[in-house]
């Protein structure tokens, strides 16, 4: 029943191009030399249209409470195994609490639920947790790691995207609406185009722009390839678990996707560019940052006016100079005249200007006013290089009033107000530089069964992406609705039904029990594609309501429990562990739902500079982790610890390691010591004096239970002795004492600071870290 | 009896003994009772070592990433065409197949004075800036056709790292831990060092795990005498850390005891041991002051524009004594080599200013590595790895700078397997382009991963069902630099 898998040093090879396939026992023996053109009769069992198969007749009636249970038992009954008993009611409270919101429940929650006595107890809790916007949160943090989401291009230079979070609240707020996945799925790839102008739809898009960038590139025609090839294979691994990548220089070698189909289905995205600074509706959060901006503005305006009328003196030249820095093909399209542009120039063109600021252009001054040994330099520019210098040190000056985050745009993907696409090459070997045949938009024959796209150009835009949006959010699709439904059951199981979730392909995993993988996709699509009624039908399945305790004959008949015999038990994830820690704390913001991404603090000793500012505001520092701004380049080292996502492409699967790393981070570091002793401070609030009913209230809120003699015994015993040792160790007036608690009333301030380090201990347990 | 019961049967007898921190002590590696065959099976610690697939030359390596890249033509590739034929235009004929900038005009080709020198028995040539590396010339092999993908500087040393133009992709340093596990458990296996007063621009994409488990990322060594973050408990914490830990170990057993299945707990409990111990074992490797006025002298603690680089340097050393696999070491920015900032060795302009305080950093402190390990017996094995993203042109930019080179540029190893004193390719006689078999990211990661024992092509992972290996699709090893 281990969570992960690694695969140490495979015995097997396999030459993955240009080389015969080294087919091993546990590869597919119809891979030969041009695998693409492999002729097995029957279909790939994924590219099978979606089945709605009967639920299985079974013997423990009592125990199949929804259809789903009926496909499970049937395996277990063939298999002679029992499914296990339910778990207890405060065990599920917190494991669906955590499953649902990503969150531990209260000790008030937990309570009303174990006494409920009513027959829908179960279905009104289940209500509950969906209806709350705690909901949404969760759901979006694990499309986010699908989505590569970050806040930041990544890179060298690692740019602030200052209006992604717009992104990322569509997608909480999508979940929370119950926004049908097909909807859902059209307006990312393709909401532009869908409703042009309409900001909650085209933020939607930011789902292709969370792709890795470096404005600081010189070679534009392989930044708009590099740009093309993550966004296809991003589709490609997130709707449809098509390993595409694999086809991009050479026919897939396992599954049936050709070079040609592979840049066929970039050409969906050949006319997609960044528009970062659309004017966004204007709300609180926009004229917050006006606010704040117009006083940096009003204090900066001689200065930057000043600086403004010294890069107009240049502007003509010091453009120039910018742009010479471009590469030979880049500089073709940027010199040339704008009436002879093609698609591709102005594509180029566009970019360019996005990347260009005035401070470029300026950069002219620092070589034709200071560089005495360039050809460029003119000794007349040196006053200007140098006013320019002071005054770019004097408006450094004034950044603390920048507004730290937010912004009063947007930004989308559109194909820039153009029906006509650049055209798209097979490149061989993948190379740009070497282009073969030019290819048009087209589906994988093997999964689209011959279907190909209708392209309706717009006004203002090629119509592609509408084309493969409606393909791929269609019920004849037959990945679209399997894949997403597989990615949420995994969720709850730890393992999908395929538990490769982003390859449904050859060398991924076969469904383990393909029938339901096929009603439950089936039922999704017929349930117009809600994503709550399908949480809803599997929490409220018995599969998931059973016991994750351990069972002898179920680790003896399937060990890796496949079965699901046994609820499978999971370490938190990141966001769990530190969310869960600060509502422990009582110190979490459960009130406020998205806005700005923003900057806690981060342990003594990471100095990343201008990267992460931690946020002044120190409100900020206890929102949710989702919350937590995501820099490439620096990930938050509490979530890295706990193997966050990583956000530099799609991340299908949260893995789950046990490091020495992590072992610091609960341990040692100073935010979590400060999130115990408001933990103390609170179980002294809420419990009072007596000792037990501290240790009580202490697993009550951790763990959803109370401990056991044993625990309560080995705790105060702990305690008697660590007080002993704060005394002997720490001078009196130091030690670290409950937070939130009048400190006038402690009268044992030794025994209050063990308490404080039971606290810190207990915390840092399996129990907490681990949903049962 | 299964050897499940058998587990079963023994976390029963853990948890009735209660023996906390002493019963617990039986379970860890090295432990009797883990050193069970059945049970180390089960056991399966991701970090343990693992055996290579044919003897190593090497147990460490380090690499020395001289970031923003320095001119091969002014440290190590003599030219003397170039010399004879400077102020003049670079013949279209070098530039065929290349795709340049023009920013501050292509320049007329350059040269700045230097001396050039061949060292030892070998002959290698020098140039003065590296005064102290050149002693060692008979301990080096050059690789002089290095080639690359990218203009700019971060697209290739991400693919100096881990072998894409795009973020994603594990990092040399991880799919060595991953294939090797790690030698010393209180300390990281993989570790990353830089100089100067930022950490490397970029940031962890750069020593990532990419799509392997996180536990294969380097770790990165923060200045200062606690290089881990988090490693030291606050202070209030410090006095009682022991008995919080025997009681956390007997909280876990309790957990560990009813899920025997889950061997995480296992893992876990076992993890906090670990933690502690590096809590002492991470200060003690970069102590510095545990080392002789001589050896501090000698990698330049002493000088300024030495120190930094030579601390890291140093550090190096000490983690390769311990068992790290991978020090992987980012050159940071100099005082004054840029504009009127500090700037690492990426010289548009000024180079002469540039590199001789870039080089000045590092020669002393690279030297000395060579010199101290080879006096330690740990030369032979320790692979060295001068690497950089790319190389500078022959032509000049903006007047006494130069543009960024691709497409031919030195780099060197030392060390274990290495066939001392060799020079393998060269770049063409004006230094643009390398000729004969290019030497790609690939083919140097492919070398390096064969000294430390590992066939490139058999290192694999499995991701989105892909059998994924280090070097993609490409990568030959050099063997003209292997002894």
């Amino acid at each position: 029943m281990r969570i992960i898998t690694y695969f140490p040093m495979k015995v097997i090879t396999y030459f993955l191009c240009w080389a015969a396939l080294a087919s091993a026992a546990d590869t597919d023996s119809t891979a030969t030399a041009k695998p693409a053109q492999t002729t097995t009769t029957q279909k790939h069992w994924a590219y099978e249209p979606v089945k709605r198969p009967d639920v299985p007749q079974v013997q423990q009636k009592e125990w199949a409470r929804t259809p789903i249970d009926g496909f499970i038992l049937a395996r277990l009954e063939a298999k002679n195994l029992q499914p296990s008993a339910d778990a207890d009611r405060a065990t599920f409270i917190r494991r669906a609490t955590l499953d649902v919101w990503g969150v531990i429940p209260t000790p008030e929650q937990v309570k009303a639920f174990v006494e409920d006595k009513s027959p829908d107890a179960y279905e009104k809790l289940v209500d509950r947790l969906l209806a709350s916007p705690h909901y949404g949160e969760r759901q979006a943090r694990r499309w986010l790691d699908l989505a590569r989401y970050a806040d930041s291009t990544g890179f060298e230079n690692d740019q602030t995207r200052p209006a992604m979070w717009r992104y990322r609240d569509y997608v909480i707020n999508a979940f929370n609406q119950d926004k049908p996945y097909d909807q859902f799925i059209k307006e990312q790839l393709a909401g532009d185009e869908i409703a042009p102008g309409n900001q909650d739809v085209m933020v939607a898009t930011g789902f292709l722009l969370n792709y890795p960038d470096n404005h600081n590139s010189r070679d534009l025609i392989d930044r708009k390839y590099q740009i093309t090839t993550d966004i296809t294979d991003t589709v490609g691994a997130v709707f449809l678990a098509q390993t595409v990548q694999c086809a991009r220089c050479h026919n897939h070698k396992f599954d049936k996707i050709s070079q040609k189909e592979y840049f066929q289905l970039q050409a969906f995205f050949a006319n997609l560019a960044e528009v970062n600074n659309i004017p966004a509706r204007i709300g609180p959060q926009e004229t917050e940052f006006r606010k704040q901006r117009s006083a940096y503005q009003e204090a900066t305006k001689e200065t930057r006016a000043e600086m403004k009328a010294i890069v107009d003196s240049i502007r003509e030249e010091g453009t120039k100079y910018y742009h010479e820095r471009y590469l030979t093909d880049s500089r073709e399209s940027i010199f040339k005249p704008k009436d002879q542009w093609t698609a591709l120039d102005r594509w180029v063109n566009h970019r360019v200007d996005m990347v260009t600021s005035d401070d470029s252009v300026a950069a002219y001054l620092y070589v034709a006013g200071q560089d005495k040994n360039s050809p460029e330099y003119r000794p007349e520019y040196a006053p200007k290089f140098k006013r320019y210098e002071e005054l770019r040190q004097q408006l450094a000056k004034f950044d603390k009033l920048k507004p730290e985050s937010g912004t009063d745009t947007y930004a989308a993907m559109t194909e820039l107000g153009h029906p006509d696409a650049p055209p798209t090459y097979v490149f061989f070997g993948g190379n740009h530089d070497r282009p073969l045949d030019e290819v048009q938009p087209g589906f994988p024959a093997a999964i689209a069964g011959g279907e190909q796209p209708v392209i309706t150009p717009t006004a203002t835009s090629s119509g592609r992406r509408t084309a493969l949006a409606n393909w791929i959010a269609s019920a004849r699709n037959p990945l679209t609705a399997r894949v997403f439904v597989n990615r949420v059951w995994a969720q709850y199981f730890g393992r999908g039904i395929v538990s490769t979730v982003s390859d449904f392909g050859k060398m991924g995993d076969k469904p383990t029990n393909p029938e339901l993988l096929d009603y439950l996709a089936d039922q999704f699509v017929n349930n117009g594609w809600s994503p709550k009624k399908l949480h809803r039908a599997i929490l409220l399945s018995s599969v998931y309501r059973q016991s994750s305790d351990y069972r002898e004959d179920v680790n003896q008949a399937d060990p890796e429990n496949k079965l699901l015999a046994v609820f499978p038990l999971v370490r938190l994830d990141a966001e769990e562990i530190r969310d869960s820690t600060l509502a422990a704390a009582g110190k979490l913001d459960t009130d406020t739902v998205g806005g700005p991404s923003v900057f806690p603090p981060a342990p003594k000793g990471l100095d990343a500079g201008n990267k992460w500012q931690v946020s002044k505001d120190p409100k900020d520092f206890n929102r949710r982790s989702l919350y937590v701004f995501t820099r490439r380049s620096v990930p938050y080292p509490m979530l890295e610890s706990f193997d966050m996502a990583s956000p530099q492409e799609v991340h299908s699967k949260r893995d789950v390691t046990t490091t020495p790393l992590q072992a610091l981070t609960l341990y040692n570091d100073q935010l979590t010591f400060e999130w115990s002793q408001d933990l103390a401070g609170r179980l002294i609030r809420e419990a009072g004096n007596d000792e037990f009913a501290r240790i009580d209230r202490l697993y009550q809120i951790l763990f959803a239970r109370n401990p056991t003699q044993q625990e309560k015994n080995t705790l105060l015993a702990y305690l008697d002795n660590h007080e002993k040792i704060v005394q002997t160790q720490v001078p009196n007036k130091d030690v670290p004492l409950p937070r939130g608690v009048d400190v006038s009333g402690i009268s044992n301030p030794l025994r209050e600071s063990a308490f404080v380090d039971l606290v810190h201990t207990v915390l840092n347990s399996n129990d907490f870290a681990y949903r049962f | 009896m299964s050897k499940k019961l058998s587990r079963r049967q023994l976390f029963v007898n853990t948890a009735a003994g209660f023996g906390g921190a002493a019963t617990l002590s039986m379970l860890l590696p090295g432990g009797g009772l883990l050193s069970t065959p059945a049970l180390a099976a089960e056991f399966t610690d991701p970090l343990a070592p693992k055996q290579p697939h044919f003897p190593a030359k090497v147990k460490s390596v380090v690499w020395l990433h001289q970031f923003g890249a320095p001119s091969s033509l002014d440290l190590y590739d003599y030219k003397p065409e170039l010399i004879k034929r400077s102020g003049e235009d670079v013949p279209a004929s070098f530039l065929k197949g290349i795709k340049t900038s023009t920013q501050g005009g292509l320049g007329k080709l350059i040269t700045f004075g230097r001396q050039w020198k061949q060292y030892g028995q070998s002959g290698s040539w020098f140039s003065d800036l590296v005064p102290n590396i050149a002693q060692h010339a008979d301990e080096i092999a050059f690789i002089k056709a290095s080639t690359t993908i990218g203009a700019t500087h971060d697209i290739s040393v991400l693919k100096l790292n881990t072998g894409d133009l795009r973020p994603g992709r594990p990092s040399l340093g991880a799919w060595i831990t991953y294939a090797l596990g790690s030698a010393n458990r209180a300390l990281p296996a993989y570790v990353v060092l830089y100089s100067g007063k930022r950490e490397p621009p970029a940031g962890s994409v750069n020593w990532s795990s990419g799509f392997l488990p996180a536990i294969y990322q380097g770790t990165a060594f923060r200045p200062g005498p606690n290089p881990i973050l988090d490693l030291a408990p606050p202070d209030g914490l410090k006095a009682g850390q022991r008995d919080d830990l025997d009681l956390l170990n007997r909280l876990n057993q309790l957990s560990a005891a009813r899920h025997p299945e889950n061997t995480e707990f296992l893992a876990r409990l076992n993890s906090y041991e670990l933690a502690y111990r590096m809590e002492s074992a991470a200060p003690e490797a970069v102590d510095l002051t545990k080392e002789s006025d001589a050896v501090r002298d000698q990698y330049g603690l002493n000088e300024d524009i030495t120190h930094d680089y030579g601390t890291a340097i140093l550090r190096a050393r000490r983690l390769v004594e311990r068992g790290v696999r991978f020090v992987h070491i980012v050159s940071g920015p100099i005082d004054g080599a840029g504009r009127g900032e500090d700037r690492n060795w990426d010289a548009h302009e000024n180079l002469p200013l540039n590199h001789s305080l870039n080089a000045k950093a590092v020669d002393k402190p690279i030297a000395a590595l060579l010199t101290d390990l080879k006096s330690r017996g740990l030369l032979d094995s320790t692979l060295i790895v001068w690497t950089c993203e790319f190389g500078r042109t022959p032509w000049g930019q903006s007047g006494d700078g130069r543009d960024h080179n691709p497409w031919g540029y030195t780099q060197w190893l030392a060390g274990g397997g290495v066939k001392a004193g060799y020079t393998y390719g060269e770049t063409d006689e004006l230094g643009v382009q390398s000729i004969g078999k290019a030497v790609d990211t690939y083919d140097l990661h492919a070398t390096v991963l064969q000294l430390l024992g590992l066939d490139h092509l058999k290192v694999t992972f499995q991701n989105h069902g892909r059998s994924e290996r280090p070097t993609v699709v490409y990568g030959d090893v050099l063997k003209e630099v292997l002894a």
